[in-house]
């Protein structure tokens, strides 16, 4: 069809212009998700120093989040992934990639201690393995959308 | 002499210290079901490779140092009093706001130009409110071409919301294609249900 074919040639064209939105959109999203709910004290821990981590604050790969005994956090990731933690937790975002369009990636938490409950999004949908979370003493992987990890004692 | 008995005082030490750690550190894993009651299954894997599969919601086990995991019988109260305060801090689920496009065109319907205002209005009533949109195409043309189409219809709300005042680092776009149609037809089929874009208000 021939609007058709003029959208293909606009799209063409327009294909340098998406390669700079592209690299604007990477720097973007090196956001990797934010904090939907925090309650008394949280803590993010970015590059060795500690901030607090009120509602809205954004997240990083390799950030850590901390709560006090008073504290509770819940997270939200681009994929629609969740993580939410009780008190006395903290929780190391090792590794988060995802791709929008395909909704590839992966998304590997560590655990140090706490209460902690995971709902898969995207990247679960796509492929199961692609959550992980590591404990301690194991790696839990996530045939279920949402599961529960507790690590108690240290 | 003094030795022996400090030896065994110090053994004894050790040994209670080596229980309470043992009793203290301890670790659980549990399904959950998911919004929709749904529960699947859950893999845990010991130190040593040992792998333990747990099947169905509130299915759990427990590991403690020195001991690979193993089922336990955690009861569903038990389980939501260990997980009460995690459970109460998730975050409240995205809500889905869809608008459809002319066939080809990043141009919205008329019905879907006033459905943007619902948008904004879920905007404002969330705390910490984030956007994402996701654009999709029908089968009609190349995968490639429709991802950047997708792309390009995102991008496109994307630059109406901003225009509407919500801030630029708060909304994400994304082209999905032609891969998650509402309705599935066959290639290169024109469909309108499925040249939409989700709108997802976190």
């Amino acid at each position: 069809m021939n609007h058709r074919r003029v959208l293909l040639a606009s799209l063409l064209g327009g294909a340098v212009f998406f390669g700079l939105l592209s690299r604007v959109d990477a720097q973007a999203t090196a956001w990797v998700g934010q904090i939907k709910v925090s309650r008394g004290i949280v803590l993010l821990d970015r590059d060795g120093q500690r901030y607090p981590a009120p509602v809205g604050v954004r997240l990083k790969e390799g950030d850590t989040i901390l709560t006090e005994a008073n504290g509770s956090v819940g997270l939200m990731f681009n994929d629609n992934s969740t993580l939410a933690m009780g008190p006395n937790g903290e929780v190391v975002l090792e590794r988060y990639a995802y791709d929008s369009t395909t909704y590839m990636g992966a998304f590997d938490a560590y655990v140090k201690r706490g209460a902690v409950s995971i709902e898969a999004g995207n990247l679960g949908r796509q492929a199961p393995e692609a959550v992980r979370v590591k404990t301690p003493l194991a790696e839990i992987r996530g045939q279920t959308r949402s599961f529960g990890v507790e690590v108690e004692g240290r | 002499m003094s030795h022996p008995p400090f030896r065994r005082l110090a053994t004894l030490a050790i040994i209670v210290f080596a229980i309470a750690a043992c009793t203290t550190q301890r670790e659980t894993y549990v399904v959950l079901p998911d919004a929709t009651g749904q529960a699947g299954s859950l893999q845990v894997v010991s130190k040593q490779g040992q792998v333990l599969v747990l099947d169905g919601a509130y299915a759990n086990a427990q590991a403690s140092v020195g001991r690979a995991p193993r089922p336990a019988a955690l009861s569903q109260a038990e389980i939501e009093r260990a997980f009460a305060e995690a459970l109460s801090a998730r975050p409240d689920a995205p809500l889905r706001f869809t608008l459809y496009f002319r066939e080809g065109s990043d141009e919205l319907t008329p019905e879907s130009m006033k459905a943007l205002q619902g948008v904004l209005d879920a905007v404002r009533k969330r705390p910490a409110p984030d956007v994402i949109v996701v654009g999709h195409t029908d089968r009609v043309g190349l995968l490639l071409d429709n991802d950047r189409l997708a792309l390009r219809r995102a991008e496109r709300i994307r630059a109406d919301l901003l225009g509407a005042g919500l801030p630029e680092e708060t909304v994400q776009a994304a082209g999905r294609g032609e891969r998650e149609p509402l309705v599935a037809t066959a290639d290169e089929q024109p469909e309108p249900r499925n040249r939409r874009v989700e709108i997802l208000v976190r």
